[in-house]
């Protein structure tokens, strides 16, 4: 069960990150200032980057499962 | 796509993203799988490049340069009511767009032109974040104005090529050609901004934007 658990776990952390990238864009893409661009690029950029790197981390080394076995994983973070 | 349009994309993802962080049992289906494939690959990578491309083609626009305060004098130079200051011509006689002309003179046109422009940005933000920003009137271009530039638009056109000065003497108009005599510093048209030196009789043109 532990791998099941840890593919949930997973797939919250990089849902993390991207949401906070995207939000971090968002905030960017709104404020014109010149430094906005490098926000977006540096932070925004990053934590999409990390997140979408870190789900196909865990797509790669996660274990097959299946719908039965993800109901008994914890749903809260 | 206009801001607004990728604003909402992104803030959709984000939306869809949370949906995988708060029920990430969704994806045991095939559909959840799908979904969390888009929303967490898919959907924030192209969100990314939008928003990038969106910040490439907004650091163009003359708002975009004169947001920062030291460009502000630049900006008003535009507005002079004097034909002689050749950017403030250019720009209220649109012969450089109006809404890029910072830009359409100041970018290089050869093959890494935009990316030379790009990066000259992000050693501009450096220099006045981290660095020691000059006073507007002491800022100078890092390399003399390449009449290249010039002659991207003037190339061909009938005034440059048939003007009684450029054709006074039969050397001046190859001499320019071959970047060995400059419009700009040569003494023909070395009125261009001067910020700091403008005196107390210019004027302002009231119009435009």
């Amino acid at each position: 069960m532990r791998p099941l658990v840890s593919m949930s776990r997973n797939l919250r952390i990089s849902g993390i990150f991207v949401i906070t990238g995207l939000f971090v864009e968002a905030l960017c893409l709104v404020w014109s200032k010149p430094i906005a661009f490098v926000v977006l690029v540096c932070m925004g950029g990053a934590l999409i980057g990390l997140g979408v790197l870190f789900f196909l981390y865990s797509l790669v080394f996660a274990s097959p499962h299946t719908t039965d076995s993800y109901k008994s994983a914890p749903d809260k973070f | 796509m206009p801001t607004f349009a990728i604003v909402i994309l992104v803030l959709f993802s984000a939306v869809l993203a949370g949906v995988v962080v708060l029920r990430p049992a969704i994806t045991a289906s095939r559909a959840g799988k799908i979904l969390a494939f888009g929303v967490l690959f898919f959907l924030p990578l192209f969100s990314l490049v939008e928003g990038m491309e969106n910040e490439m083609q907004r650091s163009e626009s003359t708002a975009f340069c004169l947001s920062c305060h030291l460009m502000e004098p630049y900006g008003k130079s535009l507005h002079i009511d004097d034909p002689t200051y050749l950017a403030a011509a250019h720009y209220q006689n649109h012969r450089v767009p109006a809404d890029e002309a910072c830009y359409t003179c100041h970018t290089d046109y050869a093959m890494f032109g935009t990316l030379e422009a790009k990066l000259g940005g992000l050693r501009h933000i450096y220099i006045y974040y981290l660095g020691k920003p000059p006073q507007p009137q002491d800022i100078k271009l890092y390399k003399p104005f390449n009449n290249r530039e010039c002659l991207h638009c003037h190339l061909g056109a009938r005034s440059f090529e048939q003007g009684a000065t450029h054709n006074a003497d039969p050397a001046t108009l190859p001499a320019i050609k071959a970047n060995t005599l400059s419009c700009i510093s040569s003494g023909c048209h070395d009125t261009v901004h001067n910020v700091g030196r403008w005196g107390d009789k210019v004027k302002f043109w009231e119009g435009g934007s």
